[in-house]
C-alpha cells in the first residue's frame, strides 16, 4: 500500500515546487548553497530522490528523472531584483515547516505564491530610510549633528533619485557613478553654504545607501563553501559597485574644483 | 562612543529597513551593527586598523547566528546588516579624495587599508562559519523557554 502511495506522489509538482521556492530565494539575495540546500530538503521530503540541482548567481539548472521518476528538466534564468531578507526568512521557514510536515504540495504552492506576492516597502519608505541610514553613519564615523542633518538630506535626494529615476530607466553602473556625484555635489553645496563643516564625513555617510555590502557578503560566504563562479561573479559585482562610487565621487569634485 | 555606537545602530536599523528586514528582527539587526561597531572602537584603541576590523567582523558574525538560532531564522538577516558599519566604503571615499587632490601616496595609503579592512572581513566571516553549530545551538537556547 505504501508503495502505490509512493508511486502517486506527482514528481513534476514536487520539483516545480522547489524550482519555485528557488526562484524566489535567489531573486531576493539569498546564498548559493541555501537555494540548493532548499530545494533538496523540498524534494527530500516529498519522496523525489532523482533530482540534480546546480545554482548560479543568476541562474537555476534543475533536472531529474530516471528509471522510477517522470523525466523533468528546467533552466531558469533569474537576474537580482533588489534584496528582499522577508521573502529570504519566509521560504526558509516554509521549507522547514514542509520537513516537519505541516504542508501538502498544494498548500505549499499557495504559501510561495503569497511569498512572491508579500509587499515592497514604499518608495517613500525606502527613501527615508536612506536618509537616516546616511545620517546614522555620517555620525558614525565622527561628523556632528549639522553634518548629519545634511547627510540626511544628501542621501535622501541621492535615494530619490535611485528609486524615481535610475531603478526604469538607467544601468547599474551608471545609476552609482550619478548617485555619488549628487551626494558629492549636495555635501559640497552644504559646505559652500555654511550649513556644514565636514564635507568628508558627510559625502561618506551618503555614500553608504549605495555601497555594494550585500554583494560583498554573500560573494565571501560563497567562495567559502565552495561556490566559486558565483562568488566570483558577486564579487566582482561588488567591486564594480565599489569602483562606479569612487568614479563618481572623484568626477564629481573634479568639476567643482 | 555612545553616541557613535548608537548612531550605528540607527544606521543599520534604516538599513534593515532598506533591505525589507521583517520588523521583528530590525532592532536585533541594529544591536548587531551597534555591538560590532563598538566592538571596533574599543579594539582600536589598542589594536591596529586590520585587526580591528578582523575582530569586530568576528563578533558580528557570532552575534548573528547566536541570533539566528535564538529567533529561527537565516544568520545573514543580522550579519549582512551588521557588517554594513565595517565594510570599507570609508576607505574607497578617501582614495578617491587623495587621488583628486593628487596625493597619491596618501591615496595608496587609504586603498591599502580598504583592502585591508575587505581582508579582514573575510576572514572574520570564514573562521566563525567554521565553527560547529553546537556552541550556537547551546549559546541560542540560554535563557529560551523549553517548550
Amino acid at each position: 500500500m505504501d508503495r502505490i502511495i509512493y508511486e502517486e506522489i506527482d514528481n513534476d509538482a514536487v520539483m516545480d515546487l522547489a524550482l519555485q521556492a528557488g526562484h524566489i530565494l535567489l531573486q531576493s539575495g539569498a546564498e548559493i548553497f541555501r537555494v540548493e540546500e532548499t530545494m533538496e530538503r523540498i524534494c527530500g521530503h516529498f519522496g523525489v530522490q532523482s533530482e540534480h540541482v546546480f545554482v548560479l548567481s543568476n541562474g537555476i539548472f534543475f533536472t531529474g528523472g530516471g528509471e522510477r521518476e517522470h523525466v523533468f528538466a528546467k533552466v531558469e534564468h533569474i537576474p537580482v531584483s533588489g534584496i528582499h531578507m522577508d521573502r529570504i526568512i519566509a521560504v526558509n521557514q516554509l521549507s522547514r515547516d514542509i520537513e516537519n510536515g505541516k504542508y501538502t504540495i498544494e498548500e505549499a504552492v499557495r504559501k510561495l505564491e503569497q511569498i512572491r506576492q508579500m509587499p515592497e516597502k514604499r518608495k517613500m519608505v525606502r527613501v527615508l530610510a536612506a536618509g537616516a541610514g546616511s545620517a546614522g553613519f555620517c555620525f558614525m564615523f565622527g561628523g556632528d549633528i549639522r553634518d548629519s542633518v545634511c547627510a540626511f538630506a544628501a542621501g535622501l535626494l541621492m535615494y530619490l533619485f535611485m528609486v524615481y529615476v535610475a531603478e526604469k530607466h538607467i544601468s547599474r553602473i551608471v545609476s552609482n557613478i550619478l548617485g555619488a556625484a549628487i551626494v558629492t555635489v549636495v555635501c559640497t553645496a552644504a559646505v559652500k553654504l555654511g550649513l556644514a563643516a565636514h564635507m568628508n564625513y558627510m559625502v561618506i555617510g551618503s555614500i553608504m545607501p549605495l555601497i555594494p555590502g550585500v554583494a560583498f557578503v554573500n560573494a565571501i560566504r560563497d567562495i567559502a563553501d565552495g561556490d566559486y563562479l558565483s562568488g566570483a561573479v558577486r564579487m566582482l559585482d561588488a567591486m564594480l559597485g565599489f569602483v562606479c562610487i569612487a568614479i563618481g565621487a572623484g568626477i564629481a569634485m573634479v568639476l567643482i574644483h | 562612543m555612545i553616541g557613535q555606537m548608537i548612531a550605528a545602530i540607527i544606521g543599520t536599523v534604516a538599513f534593515c529597513v532598506l533591505f525589507s528586514v521583517p520588523r521583528r528582527y530590525i532592532l536585533l539587526g541594529g544591536i548587531t551593527g551597534g555591538a560590532g561597531w563598538a566592538v571596533y572602537l574599543l579594539a582600536s584603541r589598542g589594536l591596529g586598523y586590520g585587526t580591528s576590523i578582523l575582530i569586530a567582523a568576528a563578533a558580528v558574525v557570532f552575534l548573528s547566528r547566536i541570533l539566528a538560532v535564538r529567533f529561527h531564522c537565516p544568520s545573514p538577516v543580522f550579519m549582512i546588516t551588521g557588517l554594513f558599519p565595517l565594510v570599507p566604503g570609508a576607505g574607497v571615499y578617501w582614495t578617491t579624495y587623495y587621488i583628486v587632490l593628487g596625493d597619491l601616496s596618501m591615496a595608496a595609503q587609504s586603498g591599502y587599508d580598504a583592502i585591508k579592512a575587505s581582508v579582514a572581513i573575510v576572514l572574520g566571516i570564514v573562521f566563525i562559519f567554521e565553527l560547529p553549530q553546537v556552541i550556537f545551538a547551546k549559546l541560542g537556547g540560554i535563557g529560551k523557554r523549553s517548550c
